[in-house]
């Protein structure tokens, strides 16, 4: 009775470490084909080898094809990488869809913890049949707490008065990035001030500093607002502006406002990255 | 309870009770499950409930309110009250594992334990199980929070006739805080309405719920649950729920009663319970308010009894205004870091999942032909659909209403048909039920049901001949989509090919995030993609 339950369980592993060394072996394989076919002296070999009258081998075309491909795909990525903008058509799926079916697509890339998140994209289309070159928003994927309606309609109006899609495009990217620069800050904060993600630090930082503030999050849904929970029960919501200057902070304690409290926070801090640093330094 | 009783503006009390004969309390309890009953009944003795939720127990302890049963001894009591909270706690726990009736838990509840009464916070806590229990109970209407622009109040569909109505509209968001809304939200109700507030975070979802429970009456004490009154005041379409989810500026109302009708806060009601909805319904935007920053709620044209569906649509990630096949562009779980320079496979190339979904048939005698045709009709609806609109993904709406305002297509292979009287749905023999029925109603009072054909030809329907005559003859066509999830319904018809799923238009794809609305060119009218 004890061979199968011992063995059955390492056969199974044994099974699951070869899938998952199957699976990189096959990501492996990718990732070196991407760079073989693109590199420059594949792509000379396939031009070279095309001086041949028609090349009948099916294997030589479909190189050439993914090797033109990559290419593309290699340059897109460049641009996305070094633009932050990047624009993109799209045929709309909808038969009855304005303009053709022609959308112009926006990707937006955001950098967040030294990895691309995914992008988000703002889909536009031609909709006015009087004039033909304005655009208007269809689709995006834009969370709702980035004010994009205010900076389509300030941006992009309808017929009557100047589109200007390049300012939009900025603007947008502003507040995106502006935004998730304020969740980071949020983040870096917690982690300054010892509150790991969710609970499971508090314990550790107990060990080896006071815990002072039990709980720091973004109190609105464009985390403007932070809320602040200091270990006595005293509260404190700090406002941050638009590019993570400290415009105000408030606690409130048992008896009404507390400023000790504010003061011993702050210190003088007019960021809020001021604020983080002071804590990570104790 | 106090002598005098004066009518304030106050709101109701959560620690007020209400007598345990009242029908409204039997009412709210016996709609729950004998498990969920105990666990509600568990948690009102939980140490956070328990002050607004205080037990019956025996003698000592016991609170000055409960005066006027201390007559029954309790030899000859079914339910004799415990001795202290952890015995109590052991009890219903001791229900919780026992099999028994529902009854059982009911009686020991409002005969034993809380004879002398419930509080308000305990029927809200119940009401809130209840709704729990069935997340379906509640038809939700999603409107938009919009900065309110000072001189016009009226500009309510920003369609492009007026392009200086569209304001400058603000960059803010906005911001809500639990408390200072309440807070203002009492200010803007009326002194002869009281209301019962109770907030509650939702178990599962990202929502801040909000019962808001109408008593038609202007005492704020024991005299405004009595149960001379009681029988009528206390109805449960006064019980109105707003949900708050994190981080959007939408808002979630639900609606009691099944109107059909659209119209939102504007038209008073009907009903008295109805305007006492309207009224709170009217004070929500001015309680989001601040000075000099000015809210109002604004229709999306999307309710239905699945609050997973509003999140999708009207929540805070980003699949809110990317629906159907651009559902494609939202979803997080794909990485598209430009790092990475592995050639992606393309959208529609199901390289790793056709194996798991589809494939298990069996290597039969299949043609080819229609091997190839499924595959296609497969892609089609992935194309247009994106990975929405799955039967299983719990996101549905059950009921979608269009009008048409397209004019007649005159290029159209109609067979015309003189009074065509049918009207019956074919293609419900899938089990997702998709009935489509359609009225017509023309505009000299004759009124005939027929049936549109969504079939190779792009939405064409069978009408009277007389009056297709006419170039520019628009006739008023409503359809109505039903079922358990409408649009997974669609989508199946397309995989099977019962509807041309690359003619089809895109608001049948669900992209639109609406359930009601007009259809003009082939296109939603006045929601502008976006929906700005």
């Amino acid at each position: 009775m004890a061979s199968p339950t011992t063995t059955t369980p390492t056969l199974d592993e044994e099974i699951e470490t070869l899938q998952a060394q199957v699976s990189s072996l096959k990501k492996q394989i990718r990732i070196q084909t991407s760079t073989l076919i693109a590199s420059p002296s594949t792509r000379q070999l396939f031009t070279d080898d095309f001086s041949l009258p028609e090349d009948t081998n099916p294997f030589r075309q479909k190189l050439v094809t993914q090797s033109a491909a990559q290419e593309a795909h290699n340059q897109q990525c460049l641009y996305r990488t070094c633009a932050g903008i990047t624009t993109f058509r799209v045929r709309d799926p909808d038969p009855n869809a304005v303009e053709g079916r022609a959308v112009l697509g926006l990707r937006i890339e955001v950098v967040s913890r030294a990895k691309f998140l995914r992008p988000y994209y703002v889909l536009l289309n031609r909709p006015y049949p009087e004039s033909r070159t304005r655009l208007r928003l269809h689709r995006h994927t834009v969370p709702p707490c980035i004010p994009l309606s205010g900076l389509a309609t300030r941006h992009l109006p309808p017929p009557g008065r100047r589109q200007d899609l390049s300012r939009f495009a900025r603007a947008l990217r502003r507040e995106i990035v502006r935004y998730h620069h304020r969740m980071g800050v949020v983040a870096d904060l917690r982690k300054a001030a010892g509150l790991g993600r969710k609970k499971k630090k508090s314990s550790v930082g107990d060990g080896t500093q006071q815990q002072l503030l039990v709980d720091i999050s973004p109190a609105d849904a464009e985390a403007k607002q932070i809320s602040i929970d200091w270990a006595d029960g005293r509260t404190g919501r700090l406002v941050m502006s638009d590019d993570g200057e400290i415009v105000k902070l408030v606690a409130l304690g048992e008896h009404g406002r507390d400023r000790e409290a504010v003061r011993e926070l702050l210190g003088g801090a007019v960021r809020v990255d001021d604020v983080t640093r002071r804590l990570a330094m104790g | 309870m106090p002598r005098i009783s004066i009518p304030t503006a106050a709101r109701l009390p959560s620690a007020l009770r209400v007598e345990p004969s009242n029908p409204a309390v039997s009412k709210i309890l016996s709609r729950l499950s004998r498990t969920s009953l105990v666990s509600v009944a568990l948690d009102w003795l939980d140490d956070k409930n328990l002050p607004l939720a205080a037990p019956y127990l025996h003698q000592q302890a016991n609170p000055d309110d409960s005066q006027d049963d201390d007559g029954l001894s309790d030899d000859d009591d079914f339910n004799p009250p415990a001795r202290s909270l952890a015995a109590l706690r052991e009890l219903y726990g001791d229900l919780q594992t026992r099999k028994g009736s529902k009854r059982e838990v009911l009686d020991r509840i409002i005969e034993g334990d809380w004879r002398h009464g419930l509080s308000l916070y305990q029927l809200a806590m119940a009401d809130l199980q209840y709704l729990y229990d069935h997340p379906t109970s509640q038809k939700w209407s999603a409107y938009r929070i919009v900065a309110l622009k000072t001189p016009s109040p009226d500009a309510a569909d920003n369609d492009s006739h007026h392009p200086q109505e569209v304001d400058k509209e603000s960059l803010t968001i906005p911001r809500f805080h639990p408390s200072t809304f309440l807070k203002s939200l009492q200010a803007t109700v009326l002194p002869d309405v009281k209301a019962h507030y109770n907030f509650d975070r939702h178990k599962t979802l990202p929502l801040l719920l909000l019962r808001i429970f109408i008593l038609d009456s202007p005492y704020n004490t024991n005299l405004a649950v009595k149960s001379s009154s009681g029988a009528t005041s206390f109805d449960t379409s006064r019980t109105v729920y707003i949900a708050f989810p994190d981080a959007s500026p939408f808002i979630y109302i639900s609606k009691p009663q099944a109107l059909s009708g659209s119209a939102p806060a504007g038209g008073g009601g009907t009903g008295e319970s109805n305007s006492l909805r309207t009224l709170i319904v009217e004070g929500i935007p001015k309680a989001l308010s601040r000075p000099r920053q000015r809210f109002t709620l604004k229709s999306t044209n999307l309710s239905t009894k699945n609050l997973e569906e509003l999140l999708d649509k009207r929540g805070s990630a980003r699949t809110n205004s990317a629906g159907g096949g651009w559902s494609i562009y939202a979803d997080e779980k794909v990485k598209e870091s430009p790092l990475d320079t592995v050639l992606p496979s393309p959208p529609l190339s199901d390289r790793e999942e056709a194996p798991i979904t589809k494939k298990p048939s069996p290597p039969s005698r299949e043609d080819e032909e229609e091997q190839r045709t499924r595959k296609r009709m497969r892609l089609v609806a992935k194309a247009r659909f994106g990975d929405s609109s799955l039967v299983d993904d719990s996101k549905g709406v059950e009921r979608v209403d269009i009008i048409l305002e397209d004019a007649f297509p005159s290029v159209a292979s109609t067979t015309k048909r003189k009074r065509h009287q049918s009207g019956v749905e074919e293609e419900d023999n899938h089990h997702n039920d998709d009935r489509r029925r359609r009225t017509k109603t023309g505009g000299s009072g004759r009124k005939s049901n027929f049936e549109v054909a969504l079939g190779d030809d792009e939405l064409h329907g069978e009408e009277e001949a007389e009056e297709a005559g006419e170039g520019k003859w628009t006739p008023n066509v409503r359809l109505t989509f039903h079922g358990s999830h409408v649009f997974a319904g669609i989508r199946q018809l397309v995989e099977r090919g019962i509807i041309d799923g690359e003619r089809m238009p895109g608001w049948m794809t669900g992209e639109e995030g609406v359930t009601v609305g007009a259809v003009r060119n082939g296109r939603i009218r006045g929601h502008k993609g976006a929906g700005l």
